[in-house]
């Protein structure tokens, strides 16, 4: 399952021996086109990333002794992309997994069983071996959740490298989850009764860090409370330390989850919003960490008569041209793939309903960053910042350009090889 | 589609005036109609309207139209208090029952209101102003409703009624029994009639228990801090009940047999609280006295029965009867298509009964006001009632009556003319 360290890319092709040592990565890349996204783009430019970190980008950057030195003729650097809410590295869903991708490696988990669980961990459930594919379209960083259930627990924020899942970790926990959705055969089973639970939810949270901040005030002579691990997993998002993300699919969501916001005074950002265009000046007014999904035609409910597939249809239609409605409103926002099977083809098509390339780019480096608390260490090619970078063979977030190298942690990741290799880089790196 | 109005052109001067209207502060002056205000005044002909910050500022026969007013020429039409529905499922957003629980008095559906659902325009065009909308009947005690101003336009929050009191969905009989329709998964208690008095029964004994925790508990909040317990666990679904029992919240009873409608009072006397409407209540003919001496409304169909074994029983004159035995009756929709013209239901009132002309517009004005506790508010022509009128091409319930335009708080949201025109 190694494939990104069988270098095979002509650029690199001198390398191998030196990168299987992993000694102490250090890289240059020269004469590269670089895509800062926090700073102008230089037409030719040098990125230098030592032990992980960005240690230099500029013009006029010398590749410091004992680096390899890549030629990035040709090629155009970008800050790794960031997958803001998804599945990346879950296992895949069971009909997938039957088909037999998993060779030795054991058994997938099985989804959690519990859907109102909040003290579930992502992270539990995190296959490195699942980041391949997404690694290999440029994305280097994930925000991971389950999809299924209305409580899935908590999300972790890692890097796409490493052979551990405890080393890929950015931020464990990153957040706390409560998707806008319905359970079948028990509560709850509408959209008013998740917003029940969930607030039910919030005042047994608030009731349970009450209990144990009496007790450890004077312990003596009271009985203790009793431990709850999902009241317990509430309480960092109470305390302020940690966002609620709440997912949902209609204008209206948005507008819920404000409202839980203001209710229980908490920090809350919002997932999915395929309509959120429509509430760009609330979005804006509250400043919510906004978390678009390009995943356009998820799967839905068995739809029930011709009106219900028009609307759908509008539905669709609407959700691709919301990303670029927001940017046109002046509302910033992570572009997310929100388990969609194609990320960047879902960017792509977000690019065709008019939202700028240099926007979409934002939306999944320095926007995503910020929108996940992380600006400060990744997201844009800047001295001291994590070495996440991309070589792509042309303008990033087109069709044609294919990724040619990704560092992840300054770890140089390769792409698997293509059906139809190109037979020089110059060739590949023209649009 | 759109026919043109005949001569005099009303929607025609509608259409001018309604987008100062929408704006404005200014009065607005609503002249020379027929006015059914189904208040104290009567019937007023070739009288005039006078709005001021959405509130009736005047009316009458010899009322002026103010110097700088907007002035809506109503000269051949109708003018009355706008339509109030006291059954609704308008607007609600994924799933009007939460079915997964005999008890849910947690759930609101004021948390999912879909403040773009078409319906609310289309009943606009069938002069409802008004509608109270409530959750499923899948459960003995379901959610707490939410009464709506058709405020088209407007965002979800903004529809919402202030004021108007709090108010919970009951249903008894073969929907929380399940013997009407199913739902997948485990079977629940209740399977029976028993089975739904005992689950009502159970939760307020429950809600009895939870008030006396929070009083034990308030009485206790003044001593030190150091010896002051830990308040109870709040619980949604006991605190609603606990707010019912207090008077607070207003119960909507689903019902249809009569055995259950009595079942039903003899229940909430015994806990002390009021059934505010028995809904559909195909049967309270048969219990009008026992119903009227409650105190409980009754808001049932006009004509509409035998669609189940438990609707069988009924009669086009049940609203007439109850009516005369001195229940407040309403007929509502429960339909966002019947919604659009419920004029037509009250209409059927007076062919089956006798119920008189104005008696029956008021039951789907002002009873259905006094059902929902914002006769105050709303539900007639009065000066100082919020300005919430529907104007009607003849007398409302004309067969080839229809609705020119609709105002909510002065302000009209729904204007044929305009409102054609953009289609």
């Amino acid at each position: 399952m190694r494939r990104g360290r069988a270098l095979s890319c002509l650029t690199v092709a001198i390398l191998p021996a030196l990168v299987e040592g992993g000694k102490e990565d250090l890289y240059a890349i020269t004469g590269a086109r670089v895509i800062t996204v926090s700073g102008p783009t230089l037409e030719v430019g040098t990125v230098v990333m030592r032990d992980g970190v960005i240690e230099a980008v500029g013009r006029d950057v010398r590749p410091p002794v004992g680096a390899r030195v890549l030629s990035g003729k040709g090629l155009t650097l970008s800050p790794g992309l960031i997958d803001g809410f998804g599945g990346v590295g879950l296992p895949a869903p069971p009909p997938r997994a039957a088909g037999g991708s998993g060779g030795a490696a054991p058994a997938p988990a099985p989804s959690p069983s519990n859907p109102l669980a909040p003290q579930t961990m992502a992270l539990e459930r995190l296959r490195p071996s699942e980041v391949v594919q997404a690694r290999d379209s440029g994305v280097t960083t994930a925000l991971v959740i389950d999809r299924e259930g209305v409580l899935p627990g908590q999300s972790v924020l890692v890097n796409l490298g490493g052979d551990e899942a405890e080393a890929m970790v950015l931020k464990q926990p990153a957040a706390l989850h409560l998707h806008m959705a319905t359970l079948r055969r028990q509560y709850p089973s509408s959209l008013m009764g998740t917003e029940a639970y969930a607030r039910q939810a919030l005042y047994d949270a608030v009731r349970y860090r009450d209990a144990w901040a009496a007790y450890e005030k004077s312990p003596r002579g009271r009985r203790r409370p009793a431990y709850d691990a999902a009241l317990a997993a509430w309480q960092a998002v109470l305390a302020g330390t940690q966002p609620l993300v709440v997912t949902g699919q209609r204008e209206n969501d948005v507008r819920r989850a404000l409202a839980l916001a203001d209710e229980f005074k908490i920090q809350v950002a919002v997932a999915g919003a395929p309509q959120a265009w429509r509430v760009a000046p609330i979005l804006q007014a509250r400043g919510v960490p906004l978390l678009v999904s390009v995943n356009f035609d998820p799967p839905r409910a068995a739809s029930f008569g011709a009106e219900d597939v028009e609307k759908e249809r509008r539905e669709i239609e609407e959700a691709e041209r919301n990303p670029a409605e927001l940017h046109k409103a002046g509302v910033p926002f992570a572009l997310v793939s929100a388990w969609a099977p194609d990320f960047l083809a879902g960017v792509r098509k977000a690019i065709e309903k008019g939202l700028p390339r240099e926007a979409a780019l934002r939306a999944l480096t320095l926007d995503a960053a910020r929108a996940l608390g992380v600006a400060d260490r990744t997201g844009s090619l800047e001295a001291g910042k994590i070495a996440n970078v991309v070589a792509w063979s042309g303008d990033p977030l087109t069709a044609e350009a294919e990724v040619k190298m990704v560092f992840v942690d300054g770890r140089l990741y390769e792409p698997e090889e293509r059906p139809e290799p190109s037979p020089s880089p110059s060739a590949g790196a023209t649009p | 589609m759109t026919r043109r109005p005949p001569a005099g052109s009303v929607g025609a001067a509608v259409l001018v005036l309604a987008a100062a209207v929408q704006a404005a502060e200014e009065p607005v002056a609503i002249v020379g109609g027929t006015i059914l205000t189904v208040g104290p005044q009567g019937t007023i002909e070739k009288g005039t309207v006078v709005i001021r910050d959405g509130k009736i500022a005047a009316v009458g026969k010899d009322v002026t139209a103010p110097a700088g007013a907007t002035v809506i020429d109503a000269g051949g039409r109708y003018v009355i208090p706008g339509i109030i529905d006291a059954h609704s499922h308008t607007a609600i957003e994924a799933g009007v029952n939460e079915c997964s629980d005999a008890v849910t008095a947690e759930v609101r559906i004021a948390d999912v209101i879909d403040h773009r659902d078409v319906n609310i325009h289309r009943e606009l065009a069938g002069g409802v102003t008004t509608v109270n909308v409530l959750h499923g009947s899948c459960n003995a005690i379901g959610g707490q409703n939410a009464v709506l101003k058709l405020r088209w336009g407007k965002g979800p929050d903004d529809l919402v009624f202030e004021q108007a009191p709090r108010g919970i969905k009951f249903a008894l009989g073969e929907n929380p029994k399940r013997s009407n329709f199913t739902v997948p998964g485990v079977r629940r208690y209740p399977a029976t009639r028993m089975g739904v008095e005992a689950v009502i029964r159970e939760a307020f004994e429950e809600a009895r228990a939870y008030e006396r925790e929070w009083d034990a508990y308030g009485a206790k909040a003044g001593s030190a801090a150091a010896e002051r317990p830990l308040p109870p666990r709040r619980n949604l679904r006991l605190e609603a009940l606990r707010d019912v029992l207090d008077g607070k919240v207003l119960v909507h009873a689903h019902c249809y047999r009569a055995d259950e409608i009595l079942m039903l009072i003899r229940l909430a006397e015994e806990f002390g609280f009021k059934i505010r409407t028995f809904q559909h209540v195909l049967e309270g003919y048969k219990v009008a006295a026992e119903i009227a001496r409650h105190g409980a409304g009754a808001s049932t169909f006009s004509d509409w029965w035998a669609y189940k074994l438990e609707a069988f029983d009924a009669t086009p004159y049940n609203a007439a009867i109850m009516a005369a035995h001195g229940v407040t009756v309403s007929l509502n929709s429960d339909s966002d298509e019947l919604a659009r013209r419920l004029y037509w239901e009250a209409a059927k009132a007076v062919k089956y009964g006798g119920v008189s002309e104005t008696e029956a517009l008021k039951m789907v004005t002002l009873n259905p006001a006094w059902q929902l506790g914002i006769d105050g508010r709303v539900g007639s022509i009065e000066v100082g009632k919020d300005a919430d009128i529907a104007i009607f091409s003849a007398h409302p319930f004309a067969p080839d009556a229809r609705v020119e335009a609709t105002l909510v708080d002065g302000v009209v949201y729904f204007d044929r003319a305009r409102d054609g025109s953009a289609r």
